[in-house]
């Protein structure tokens, strides 16, 4: 049922979805655990990109280009996050050396 | 061969991820991150999205990734101080992430699959189809998406600028 045929093989969309839950997983535990705020917004990346690969699945499950079309555009609001994330970094380190994303949890200018 | 494939590029893109969230410089997650782009750009080919698979090596892996390379190379090496100001925080955080994960597997496990559309595998995927999408059903959030980048550009400009007086 959930098999694809692709190049003559018979591939499981489930492989490529427990690919995707397990990068996922990944990137929440650099969230979590990582304290450097560049490191974070990288796992935010790896998160991003398994939430793409799980769209793209289904797109292929569902001979449904609407899924491609939505991974295109969480790439674009990715790109656009990634700018603003690193801009506000800059901005950041311009004042402070930060090196533990909890010495920013005072809202003090 | 497609199956090898797969599983050579999902072992590689576990490797980079696992190498994301446990190289204690960044410009090391930077890179790992790069391999698991372009494990996952291989892996969109294997599903037949072309497109997807240029715009991911063209955008994430050349533009967004050196834009972090920048960004490092400009804040200089910064190292990763161990723990956190809470107690226990790594403990409760694979302890939650582990129930994550047990979440979605059972999801996957227990998903049921719709029937395939018809489609011309051929067609599917190109960039003819997703014009074809981009430009009729979904115009609409298309244009919205360049609005979005035009917000971001222009914070990020109004963000990195100098202070020079303090407005």
């Amino acid at each position: 049922m959930s098999t694809l045929n692709i190049g003559g093989s018979q591939l499981d969309a489930s492989w490529f979805l427990l690919l995707s839950a397990i990068l996922f997983v990944l990137g929440a535990i650099g969230v979590l655990v990582r304290r450097n705020p560049l490191v974070i917004l990288i796992s935010i990346e790896l998160m991003l990109n398994a939430a793409n690969l799980a769209l793209v699945t289904f797109s292929r499950q569902l001979l449904n280009m609407e899924g491609q079309l939505f991974a295109l555009m969480s790439m674009t609001v990715a790109a656009a996050e990634a700018v603003v994330g690193l801009a506000i970094l800059v901005d950041i380190f311009r004042v402070r050396d930060v090196e533990d994303i909890d010495d920013l949890s005072e809202l003090k200018g | 061969m497609s199956i090898a494939v797969f599983f050579v590029f999902a072992a590689l893109a576990i490797i980079g991820g696992v190498g994301v969230i446990s190289f204690h410089q960044p410009i090391r997650s930077v890179l790992s991150l790069v391999v698991v782009m372009l494990s996952l750009s291989v892996l969109f080919l294997l599903l037949s999205a072309q497109f997807v698979f240029a715009v991911q090596i063209i955008v994430y892996a050349g533009a967004v990734m050196v834009l972090f390379l920048f960004v490092i190379a400009l804040l200089g090496p910064a190292r990763d101080i161990g723990r956190g100001r809470l107690r226990f925080q790594t403990a409760l955080s694979l302890l939650f992430v582990l129930a994550l994960f047990g979440l979605m597997y059972a999801l996957i496990q227990g998903v049921q699959y719709r029937q395939p559309e018809k489609a011309d595998l051929n067609f599917f995927g190109t960039v003819q189809s997703i014009a074809v999408g981009l430009f009729t059903t979904y115009l609409y959030p298309f244009e919205l998406t360049s609005i979005l980048l035009l917000v971001a550009a222009i914070g990020a400009i109004y963000l990195s600028r100098k202070h020079i007086d303090d407005l």
